[in-house]
């Protein structure tokens, strides 16, 4: 996959050179340039064709939508990483959190239980199978 | 005979909305621990007859909860210690530093958003071909630079502007061009100032023997205020 995803940056730059190329020699042309510049525009259908080529390598790559929102906005979408990983932390911190309350809650219940109800709570430890 | 089958299954609790269930009956009982008698005839009754009301079964323990640290189950300890240390730069082009021309602004501005592409996405699925000599006319090109309008594409990006007005800044006697437009557009007298200070700066000593010079030719005229001589053509048109 990894390979599929930098093979398709590689050619994404290459194109991106071929514009780049192309707008330098329409930007003050010459009548010399034309050859050039013809074979530039070939070279944009061919890499065109290429980046085709590698639309099936990358089928199983998911992007977020909300991605598209920070480039487009201008920023970096680094900090989309970031933001979720801090977000995934802080949820599992959470929950974390909540589980380990229910099990001193649980812990304290049958303490109790087992205080004012011992036969109950021992009938119901049988059923249970637990301890 | 077949009929009247028809008619008893189309009355049957299977064809009713809640399906073969009777609402009546209670369906917690899934682990056979709590017992309950059914007695039907002319008093139909429920008796439970296990030790506690209610009981059911305990949620099945799963491998995976949140009282695990996922990220380092996932094995994402790396990136976290990547971006909890130091905060990304904002903008896209330092996440894209090859990428020629402006990036930074919003994509909407030159219709180049992502999202639009989402919501309107060009039109695929056709065989890319080389074009032929016939199609390459079409791109002959008339010597000579672009018009105006079509050459903010070549601006560098602002930055490196910055860079420049910081760099000029520091060598006296030298104006950009930029800076002009932007003393004339404002045209106060602040920016007045600032600039007979850099002509200062180039050579004081000159400015200052003529300074004198004017001085006096004034006190002999007596004529107008003194500093009516020293209007730039903004302050002209403010008055």
């Amino acid at each position: 996959m990894a390979s599929a995803l930098e093979n398709l940056e590689a050619q994404l730059e290459l194109f991106i050179e071929n514009v780049r190329q192309i707008r330098i020699i329409v930007s003050d042309f010459q009548p010399q340039g034309q050859n050039v510049l013809n074979q530039k525009i070939q070279g944009l259908v061919n890499g065109l064709q290429e980046i085709d080529k590698l639309k099936s390598q990358v089928q199983d790559v998911h992007v977020p939508l909300e991605v598209f929102d920070y480039i487009d906005q201008g920023r970096n979408p680094q900090l989309y990483t970031k933001d979720c990983i801090e977000k995934a932390l802080t949820k599992n911190e959470q929950v974390k959190g909540k589980i380990d309350a229910y099990r001193k809650f649980k812990a304290n219940m049958l303490v109790e239980l087992n205080r004012v109800f011992p036969n109950e709570l021992a009938k119901y430890r049988a059923i249970r199978g637990d301890e | 005979m077949g009929d009247q089958f028809r008619k008893v299954e189309q009355y049957s609790p299977k064809s009713s909305p809640r399906g073969a269930r009777s609402p009546v009956v209670s369906r917690q009982d899934s682990t056979g621990t709590l017992k309950t008698t059914i007695s039907l005839g002319k008093n139909p009754s429920i008796v439970h007859s296990g030790p506690f009301y209610l009981m059911k079964e305990p949620p099945g323990e799963s491998e995976l909860t949140g009282a695990t640290n996922l990220m380092g189950y996932y094995g994402l300890e790396h990136s976290y210690t990547k971006f909890s240390g130091k905060k990304p730069k904002e903008q896209l082009s330092s996440f894209l530093p090859n990428l020629p021309g402006i990036i930074d602004k919003p994509g909407h501005h030159d219709n180049s958003s992502l999202r639009s592409v989402i919501e309107k996405p060009p039109i695929g699925g056709k065989e890319l071909l080389p074009l032929t000599s016939v199609q390459l006319a079409g791109f002959r090109l008339h010597p000579g630079p672009l018009p105006e309008q079509y050459r903010y594409v070549n601006q560098a990006p602002q930055r490196k502007h910055k860079n420049k007005h910081k760099k000029h800044k520091h060598k006296p006697g030298e104006v950009l061009s930029g800076q002009e437009v932007a003393t004339t557009d404002v045209g106060g007298s602040d920016t007045h100032e600032k600039k007979h200070k850099k002509q200062k700066r180039h050579d004081e000593e000159k400015e200052a023997r003529k300074k004198r010079k004017k001085e006096k030719k004034r006190k002999k005229q007596k004529h107008s205020p003194e500093h009516t001589g020293s209007l730039t053509p903004s302050q002209h048109s403010n008055s």
